[in-house]
């Protein structure tokens, strides 16, 4: 195991799978060399691309495209653009990782993603598949207001024919991302811009990924289930430790992979602890939670001591001023809240 | 391809014959002295601002329009009040700009006002966007300011959309988009003018050139020189204007407007120009280690403010020791002071700075207000 960021996990994942698979390539925005807007790609133009011998050479100047953009590909600003054409090239047989700037930029990309990239296999009848790859950063960070934060997986996790993925720990970081460029459906990799700098063991195998579809226990009790993706895990873990003050015995469920959805862990928890609230970032009303709330309270309903609560988001386009951002965004106060309103 | 083709698209259609009067010769001395002033104007908002965040007196990003004023001004100086415009990141200044000429303080004129915009600046209940978001994302729509987007070239097809019921309603309003190079990549840029080309909307789509797409090269967002050259796929004049020179983009924006108003269509505008710096102040840094310094160094050479006195001096509408009291050009931010400006300047933005700061901030419980209208 070595301590890292998510961020670095992330890299880890994506050097490790272009080292071992030469149709892994990854394409974006300023993901060249300026490294990511995040700095998620630093150091990856320098190592799958030769150093261009003059950058701003005057066009036409095909041997420099081809310096820098095999592998590591600087795209214009056109999100339907980018999906559209690593959809075409996952088609052929490539595996494109697409980094988004911001997830609520893919929002630009819809068309692309829904109609094409999630629909060709189905369309085809199993003809042909779309091995690709969305990433990038999704939920708020701070203060980047309304066109910058939403957090998308819910949207997607709608949309059959996508896998939809949203790690909360560097190792899930590493070893779901492998999973997902080995996969050979399109999937959805959401990376909360706050868990970037947060550091955590991640496991050193090259071989070892995290399959979907296998929620993680993140931290064992038996009074209660929190049930939550992303860095909303950080959140219920918080107030674990606050409702332990209380003498309450709180689980921690981290869902991890949202389609395909692992609904047993999750039940087998709220069977042991007859309590559930679903914790979220997306907006509360319609997110993901709604539905892993709406699954609880139907095939677990006998063993319910409480009706299910739900903490999400404020239903609000996310305000730019910080003490407005900060009434939309969940916290622990607000699972501990909601924690005592199902009693 | 060279600047000499892009100008040829916009010959062919004869908007600029060089024998033909240019739209400066038409401008008196007191507008040329104007116009300079104005370029004083929009830098020194940069400057203050740029200012004001390293006192920690202010958040948000701040994305740069040092080096691109010339585009601004020359862009906005000829339009009617009753124009609209639709400014992006990189043009703050815009906002309180329009309109500038029929007076720095009229309260009718159709611009924001230094109060509103600061307002917005520091996230003030006083700004036209309440504070719901930040810096550039404001509009007004009754002074003909469509908002600005994160999603570039988004707000191309709502120009157009404006200028479609403008048409409608029989009017000759123009409507004036501002967008980066790196924007004419997308889609809806594609998508909006072309509509605008089929219905001959009176839109002129203002490329502002600076080199840089964020952390991109020029070369990797268009395979030829001149991005005016995209006007030849929808038919329309694609015009080329020297950044630098506020006096060069106010003929090329003229003309097109000109053929705007006549009721024959979109045209584009592409005005070579340098970012100064890195892409928002939080890239600042970083900049030349992205960007091959000798670039940075020859892209800021030609300060606008520079080129402006340069042309004010050949005309003699200043005099030798004016064109020496004030000298901002050639400076960053840092490295200038109150003196390098005009006081009417600094006293402009002292005004719209003071009221940001004395007025209040958003009570948190509103978070929830203005989702819908009631």
């Amino acid at each position: 195991m070595t301590n890292m960021t998510y961020r670095e996990a992330v890299r880890l994942a994506m050097i490790e799978e272009m080292d071992r698979d030469q149709n892994v390539f990854i394409m974006g925005e300023d993901i060249g060399k300026y490294k990511g807007t995040f700095r998620v790609t630093d150091g990856l133009f320098e190592r799958y691309c030769q150093e261009p011998r003059d950058w701003l050479v005057e066009p036409p100047h095909p041997e420099i495209l081809d310096g820098v953009g095999r592998r590591v590909i600087d795209t214009p600003i056109t999100e339907p653009g980018i999906v559209g054409m690593a959809t075409g090239a996952a088609m052929t047989g490539l595996r494109p990782i697409v980094e988004m700037m911001t997830m609520s930029f893919s929002i630009l990309a819809l068309d692309q993603i829904i109609n094409h990239a999630a629909k060709i296999h189905y369309m085809t009848g199993g003809q042909i598949s779309v091995p690709l790859v969305i990433r990038g950063p999704g939920g708020a960070a701070n203060q980047l207001s309304a066109q910058h934060s939403h957090s998308m997986e819910g949207w997607y996790a709608h949309v059959p024919g996508l896998k939809v993925v949203a790690p909360a720990t560097p190792n899930c970081a590493k070893g779901m991302l492998k999973a997902a460029i080995r996969d050979d459906n399109p999937v959805i990799f959401t990376e909360n811009p706050g868990l970037y700098s947060m550091k955590g063991d991640v496991s050193d195998n090259v071989d070892e990924i995290i399959p979907f579809g296998k929620a993680r226990i993140a931290k064992e009790g038996k009074d209660i289930s929190l049930i939550a993706y992303s860095r909303m895990v950080n959140v219920s873990l918080a107030a674990a430790e606050l409702l332990a003050a209380d003498g309450i015995d709180a689980e921690v469920v981290d869902v991890r992979s949202l389609l395909p959805l692992d609904t047993e862990t999750i039940y087998n928890s709220v069977r042991k602890t007859h309590r559930a609230v679903v914790v979220y970032e997306d907006w509360k009303s319609g997110g993901f939670g709604a539905e892993i709330a709406a699954r609880i309270a139907q095939d677990c309903f006998d063993d319910l001591d409480a009706p299910v609560g739900r903490v999400g988001g404020l239903n609000v386009p996310m305000p730019y001023a910080r003490v407005l951002e900060l009434q939309c965004i969940p916290n622990e106060q607000d699972v501990l809240a909601e924690v005592r309103k199902i009693g | 391809m060279t600047a000499k083709n892009g100008s040829a698209t916009a010959t062919r259609v004869k908007a600029s014959d060089p024998t033909d009067q240019l739209p400066r010769d038409l401008l008196s001395r007191e507008e040329y002295l104007e116009l300079f002033r104005q370029l004083y104007l929009a830098r020194y908002f940069d400057v203050r601002l740029i200012k004001e965040k390293k006192k920690g007196r202010l958040t948000g990003t701040l994305y740069s329009s040092h080096n691109q004023e010339a585009v601004l001004v020359g862009s906005l100086f000829g339009l009617r009040p009753n124009d609209w415009i639709s400014p992006i990141h990189r043009d703050m200044p815009a906002f309180f700009m329009k309109d500038l000429r029929s007076g720095w303080d009229n309260p009718d004129r159709m611009g924001m006002s230094i109060e509103e915009v600061c307002a917005q600046v520091w996230c003030k209940v006083g700004s036209p966007g309440r504070a719901r978001d930040n810096w550039s994302h404001i509009g007004k729509k009754d002074k003909h300011i469509i908002h600005s987007t994160s999603m570039l070239a988004g707000t191309i097809p709502v120009a157009a959309g404006v200028a479609y019921a403008d048409k409608l309603d029989g009017g000759d309003t123009v409507v004036v988009t501002f967008n980066g190079e790196g924007s004419t990549a997308q889609g809806v840029f594609h998508e909006a003018i072309n509509f605008a080309a089929v219905h001959k909307l009176a839109v002129v789509t203002i490329i502002e050139n600076n080199q840089w797409a964020y952390g991109t090269p020029t070369h990797l967002g268009y395979p030829l020189e001149d991005y005016a050259r995209r006007a030849d796929g929808y038919g329309i004049p694609g015009f080329i204007a020297d950044g630098q020179d506020v006096f060069d983009v106010y003929d090329k924006v003229m003309q097109a407007v000109a053929w705007g108003r006549s009721g024959k269509g979109p045209s584009i505008v592409e005005c070579k120009t340098f970012r100064a710096y890195g892409h928002g102040d939080h890239d600042d840094d970083r900049a030349a280690k992205y960007r091959p310094q000798d670039e940075v160094e020859q892209g800021r050479s030609r300060d606008p403010i520079a080129i402006a006195k340069k042309v004010l001096l050949e005309k003699g509408y200043i005099t030798e020791s004016e064109a020496t009291l004030y000298q901002a050009e050639g400076k960053s931010a840092g490295q200038t002071t109150d003196e390098d400006f005009p006081p009417e300047v600094v006293a402009y933005l002292k005004r719209g700075v003071d009221y940001a700061l004395k007025s209040p901030a958003p009570a948190a419980e509103e978070g929830e207000r203005w989702v819908f209208r009631v």
